[in-house]
């Protein structure tokens, strides 16, 4: 009997949506956790605590109250969740493990393109209109696709919910001279209404080699806009359009063989989405979705001594998806949810000999059901078919058992995948300077007989007809096993996950040049595995304070590697006498850019007297292999070679508010200072800020 | 025990080594049976060109039978200029400045600790330089040494040992220790000069003995 009560309040919710959720919300006297609603985790309403698979949900007063500005840093503050930087600097979200090149990052259901090296900078996005950020661990291409495969980041920006015109104003000024705008209104006119954000956000940057020609990071400037609006012309039907523009400038420069080398680089983006939602009858809704962005990264850069140009480059990348999605409901309780969809992909690139693009259909198909009361299954498949490579099939079952009101079990299994990238397949770049080349896997055999043609090529190092077969696509399946205990004060996740994941892409030498240098192309290569468990605590101990804790362990290997370890054939050089000896599985520490332990503490204290709000939140990191360091004998990373050191930054601040429209933030961030300059570059130092926000 | 054993013979031969280089005999091996275990250092290999241009100059031959540097063309078995390992087997490659190959040199790489190396491996896991190929492959990763990029430092990778059938039909081992002069500890390639070769050796001086240890 309590069960069903339990359920259908549970449902009950789900019906009425977001308005009972936010009023909820807005009752600061309760000193409950709230359970908010989920919609990236089945693409249907879904109580945060009722989902049969791990999700994290950070909601807009948590990020305003840390005092954040770009999505990256509050991502980098969850369990689990790190915003790290690559060897070659480029910065992106790694997710149990699993790095950016495998998150799939939608922003209201569509995804962003636009990556370097695989990696997508989230310091792109403004979090000034953003509503709420779901997350969900583990692979999830049964619903959403390629990429995928690690997890699926969505940011859910603002709907308005008033009548009235309703707007803020905020100005934030802080160190390294980074000044941030944001100016937001929304209001509800009858059938219509419509929201408008705009921000500007620049800074000096900072340099951590002050010797050098360039700084770390060079000055920028840019600018977000978005403007949504929705029509409800009867109750059955409602008609969305959003775009949004995104615009930024940096300063180039740098030392190139003493000469100085100057210019900018240029990032415009666009996003637009149309959708309509049709309920037609209490059972069936139908959404129609349109989805149109543009990614264009350009640099020029010019020689300071004769203003020729020394480089030019550009970066442009399109995606037009049409997608339609019905929801069935049979019962109260189950649902069924289809979509199909189109995606044309275009990728016009410097090293590319012509602009390039994919094309790919695909179908899902989803059954959200209640076998027994306290028992909720989520069964789901995908399939994509692909014009350049093998179509892939995307199960994905997750299962929910509330032992009791308080206890619950949930796992889930899925397979994911990562489609070979333009970069992966058309690649065409030979380094001026040292000579090598990298050929992406479709055009190495022809490249391969132009070069060879010129008489460049020395010998081949591979069957060149082998590479007539296709690049297979990367792959995963995850496995997610948790419990959950949840009070009205006290909430705590245990997960354990693992992540099998094959055919990762990487280069390797295809041919010798006969200037000495190799020819690399892009292959199947690697097998790994990422596993571990996640612990987060929610607490509530006072009513106005709140405490979030979360640690994850991880293992992250290479299954050839430990393969090669079995079989004695990795060694290791004592660096001072020089003797080698035999590395040992046990010696093996794991991926690079891998931390075992990550934890992070958050408080959260309210004083209602004086509206105002204290926070400080710690972030510690484990030492971490930056680069496959080869000066101890080896190419792979053992507990002999150097580390990253861990380290913890602390953040603080504190928002006071004033007759009800004015608010004053101050904070700090990394209030200890801490720095690595040689290690990590995104690295800056203690920094202090200042906002004021004007809400009318 | 092998170490100890290899010890002992690394002691031995050292004392007797210390002991007949003061006759001035030439010859430092006295007695053909005795397997000569030895350090050789800081061999200069210099190279010119590089970075992208053609490589060239003179390659530094090495003689295991005498145990040293040569400048003979013909009594060599192997030569270095910068991180290419040449042997006086096969065909020229085509590179610049190359030895004329006249022995029948051939080189197997063993993975593997130096001294658990104890017999050469069977014939067919050795090669000679051919046209464009060298037998010990040339590159990071590939052959003897790994480069950094991030430290600018050539290492030679841990565990790989070269056995050589020498152009006397005899067998010998190596394995690389550093690529910098002095073979200092934690080299650093922005520093310390390279193109040094310092290698451990073994040389079993009875033909067709394929005994290392």
């Amino acid at each position: 009997m309590n069960y069903l009560i339990f359920i259908s309040i549970v449902f009950c919710s789900n019906l009425y949506g977001q308005q009972r959720i936010s009023t909820i919300k807005n009752d600061s006297l309760k000193a409950e956790l709230l359970d908010e609603v989920i919609i990236s985790a089945t693409r249907t309403k879904r109580q945060l605590s009722s989902l049969p698979l791990p999700v994290t949900l950070i909601p807009k007063k948590q990020i305003i109250q840390s005092g954040t500005l770009r999505l990256n840093e509050i991502m980098n503050e969850q369990t689990g969740i790190i915003s790290v930087s690559d060897e070659s600097g480029f910065e992106g979200i790694q997710m149990q493990g699993i790095s950016s090149d495998y998150i799939l990052i939608l922003l209201d259901g569509v995804p962003l393109v636009g990556r370097q090296s695989g990696n997508l900078d989230l310091s792109r996005i403004s979090v000034g209109n953003i509503k709420q950020i779901e997350v969900i661990k583990g692979p999830s291409s049964s619903l959403f696709g390629s990429e995928a495969l690690g997890g699926v980041i969505n940011i859910i920006t603002d709907t308005p919910d008033n009548s009235s015109l309703k707007g803020t104003i905020s100005h934030r000024h802080g160190s390294l001279n980074t000044q941030d705008s944001n100016l937001n209104f929304s209001q509800v006119i009858k059938k219509l209404n419509y929201s408008l954000f705009t921000n500007r956000l620049s800074s000096d940057g900072y340099d951590l080699f002050p010797n050098t020609t360039g700084q770390t990071v060079e000055p920028y400037e840019n600018y977000t806009l978005q403007a949504n609006t929705r029509f409800n012309p009867n109750e059955k039907l409602s008609i969305q359009s959003s775009g949004r523009y995104f615009h930024q400038d940096q300063e180039v420069s740098f030392d190139n063989s003493d000469q100085m080398i100057t210019g900018n680089n240029k990032i415009n983006e666009w996003n637009l989405q149309l959708k309509a939602d049709h309920k037609i009858s209490s059972k069936l809704t139908t959404q129609y979705e349109f989805y149109h962005t543009n990614y264009l990264a350009s640099e020029k850069t010019i020689t300071s001594t004769d203003n020729s140009i020394f480089s030019q480059n550009k970066f442009d990348q399109t995606l037009l998806r049409p997608e339609v999605r019905t929801n069935y409901s049979f019962s109260a309780k189950n649902t069924l949810t289809s979509g199909i969809g189109w995606n044309v992909e275009r990728l016009d690139r410097t090293t590319f000999d012509d602009p390039v693009s994919f094309d790919s259909q695909y179908a899902y198909l989803q059954y959200d059901f209640y076998p027994l009361d306290n028992v909720n299954i989520i069964a789901g498949a995908r399939f994509d078919r692909h014009s350049e490579y093998q179509s892939q099939f995307s199960p994905k079952i997750s299962v929910k058992y509330d032992i009791t009101h308080k206890i619950s079990i949930k796992t889930s299994t899925g397979f994911g995948f990562k489609a070979p990238d333009f970069r992966q397949l058309y690649f065409d770049f030979t380094n001026s300077v040292v000579g090598y080349t990298v050929l992406g896997y479709n055009v190495a055999i022809a490249k391969l007989k132009e070069l060879e043609d010129l008489g460049q090529i020395t010998n081949f190092e591979v069957d060149i007809n082998q590479l007539q077969n296709p690049l297979k696509p990367e792959s995963s399946i995850g496995f997610n096993l948790g419990v959950s205990y949840k009070t009205n004060k006290l909430s705590v996740d245990i997960n354990y996950f693992r992540n099998e994941i094959e055919n990762l892409i990487d280069t390797r030498v295809i041919a010798r040049k006969n200037n000495g240098q190799n020819v690399f192309s892009y292959t199947n290569l690697n097998d790994i595995f990422t596993s571990g468990i996640e612990f987060n605590i929610q607490y509530k101990p006072l009513q106005n304070l709140q405490i979030l804790a979360g640690y994850q362990l991880l293992y992250a290997k290479d299954r050839d590697v430990l393969k090669r370890l079995e079989n004695g054939e990795v060694f290791a050089r004592n660096s001072e006498t020089l003797q080698t000896f035999r590395i040992t599985k046990s010696e093996y520490f794991g991926l690079l850019n891998r931390s075992r332990h990550t934890l992070n503490i958050k408080a959260f204290y309210d004083i209602p007297s004086w509206n105002t709000n204290f926070n400080i939140r710690a972030n510690y990191r484990s030492k971490y292999g930056l680069f496959n360091n080869t000066d101890g004998g080896n190419d792979i990373l053992d507990i002999h070679d150097p580390f990253v050191k861990g380290y913890t930054l602390v953040n603080v601040s504190a928002t006071k508010k004033f007759y009800n429209k004015y608010s004053l933030q101050l904070g700090a961030n990394n209030m200890f200072d801490y720095k690595d300059a040689q290690n990590i570059s995104n690295l800056i130092g203690r920094q202090f800020y200042g906002r004021i926000e004007i809400t009318f | 025990m092998k170490t100890t054993k290899l010890i002992t013979v690394i002691i031995s031969v050292t004392l007797f080594t210390a002991c007949s280089s003061d006759d001035d005999s030439g010859n430092i091996i006295e007695i053909p049976q005795q397997i000569v275990s030895d350090k050789a250092e800081n061999i200069a290999a210099p190279q010119t060109g590089g970075q992208g241009e053609p490589t060239g100059g003179e390659f530094t031959k090495f003689d295991f039978e005498s145990g040293s540097v040569t400048t003979s063309n013909t009594e060599w078995d192997i030569a270095f200029r910068g991180t290419t390992i040449a042997i006086n087997g096969g065909t020229a490659t085509g590179t610049n400045d190359e030895p004329e190959r006249n022995g029948n040199v051939s080189v197997a790489i063993v993975t593997g600790t130096f001294a658990e190396i104890a017999k050469a491996p069977a014939a067919t896991e050795f090669y000679q330089d051919q046209n464009q190929v060298f037998a010990i492959p040339t590159g990071s990763g590939n052959g003897w040494y790994n480069y950094n990029f991030m430290t600018n430092t050539v290492s030679p990778i841990a565990g790989k040992v070269f056995v050589f059938r020498t152009r006397n039909n005899t067998y010998a081992k190596i394995e690389i220790l550093s690529y910098y002069k002095d073979a200092p500890a934690n080299p650093d390639g922005n520093i310390d000069e390279a193109r040094f070769y310092t290698f451990n050796y073994s040389y079993n001086p009875n033909p067709e003995d394929t005994n290392l240890d």
